[in-house]
């Protein structure tokens, strides 16, 4: 699947369930939950640093549902895994997954 | 290029019907990327699933399917492989599906060494009908069925494979994907019968009652009663006793396959050769 121009990690909305466990395994903090009062558990998965992602591929490899994908290594030139990205991680954990200050 | 799974799925059927986070899906994914590696046709294989989640398994793929009847996968996939030896037959089978219900199939399947490759999805419960003690749900556990706490010893699956005839025998767990395609990999190139474990999680039906609402803690409690064989192999007997080792337990490239046997069988109903006496066995009984 190609990736859309100039995006290291895209989202299929309609398949996601919101499990949270693709938030839960990346290292940089690049996802996160946003409210979404439409979906069954009430949160929707976003991409809210794009800058920071490393490429890693984890969560691609954890979604169960086909609803995450990672651009190759020679589509995006991905970051390398900064300080502030894993402290923004750990910090979108504590918060219940939950994007943080919403 | 990120992997697209889309040509292998029926798109028309997501999303998935299983849980947020089973890891079903996990498991359908790393085969799918299995049979990629392997780069095998789409006609050329079929994949037969029973009854329970698992069963699922067998929809959501652009193979050839069957959704077969409650644990009666191995029967099937015997018939469908004796009939196209050629094609690659894969069986997908809960652990309700393929060691309580079929558990018999299982074992005669593993005897017969016969080239199928059974992916047992193994989460602890039966997740369908919603948490009723399953053979291999741990001791001690709440389920609808014993609320009390679970007091049935627990089968080892692998165990029983490897004891049963099965050339190769592996478990890995959800959350390792990567590992777990290797593994898949490995079993689908396999001669002869495959029997991989793939340890999943279901946190809706064993985890509600048992302190794991969510499918990380669930996976970090299958990750903590795990551990590599070569890990595994080192501990004292009292120690292995709450461990599962992961990898590859077993792999026989020598044992005769079932299907090359067929052959002759065949041979001797057109007049080839005479008919099959104890000599053609190195091990007769």
């Amino acid at each position: 699947m190609k990736a859309p121009e100039n995006t290291p990690v895209w989202t299929d909305e309609n398949r996601c369930k919101a499990c949270d466990l693709c938030v839960a395994v990346c290292p940089a903090g690049v996802l996160a939950m946003r409210y979404e009062p439409h979906s069954v558990l009430g949160s929707m998965i976003t991409v809210i640093a794009p800058d920071d992602c490393i490429g890693c591929n984890e969560c691609e490899l954890a979604c169960p549902d086909f609803a995450i994908y990672v651009a190759d290594k020679k589509e995006y030139k991905f970051a390398k895994l900064s300080d502030q990205a894993k402290e923004r991680a750990k910090q979108i954990a504590d918060n219940n997954y939950m994007m943080l200050g919403a | 290029m990120a992997f697209n799974y889309d040509e292998y799925l029926r798109t028309e059927k997501m999303p998935t019907l299983w849980c947020w986070g089973c890891g079903d899906g996990v498991i359908l994914k790393a085969f799918i990327r299995a049979v990629d590696k392997l780069g095998w046709n789409k006609d050329d294989v079929c994949v037969i699933s029973g009854i329970g989640c698992s069963g699922r398994f067998s929809s959501y793929v652009d193979f050839n399917t069957i959704h077969t009847t409650h644990g009666r996968t191995v029967a099937y996939a015997t018939g469908v492989k004796l009939a196209n030896p050629d094609k690659h037959v894969v069986c997908v089978a809960g652990d309700g599906d393929a060691l309580a219900i079929g558990g018999n199939h299982t074992i005669h399947g593993c005897r017969r060494n016969i080239d199928i490759t059974l992916i047992v999805i193994q989460n602890f419960i039966y997740g369908l009908t919603n948490s009723q003690t399953s053979p291999t749900t741990p001791r001690g556990f709440w389920t609808v069925s014993q609320k009390a706490g679970n007091i049935d010893p627990t089968f080892d699956g692998c165990k029983l494979a490897e004891a049963a005839g099965a050339s190769f025998v592996a478990r890995e767990k959800v959350s390792e994907p990567r590992k777990l395609e290797k593994v898949i990999q490995k079993a689908l190139d396999h001669k002869g019968f495959s029997y991989v474990e793939a340890l999943s999680n279901c946190h809706i039906n064993l985890g509600r009652k048992n302190k794991m609402q969510s499918a990380m803690a669930n996976l970090d409690w299958i990750d903590s009663i795990t551990m590599p064989k070569k890990k595994y192999d080192a501990l004292s007997e009292e120690e292995k006793l709450n461990y599962l080792p992961t990898g590859i337990l077993k792999e026989d490239t020598e044992a005769e396959e079932y299907c090359d046997m067929y052959e002759e069988i065949k041979k001797v109903h057109q007049g080839l050769r005479p008919k099959i006496t104890p000599d053609d066995f190195k091990k007769k009984l």
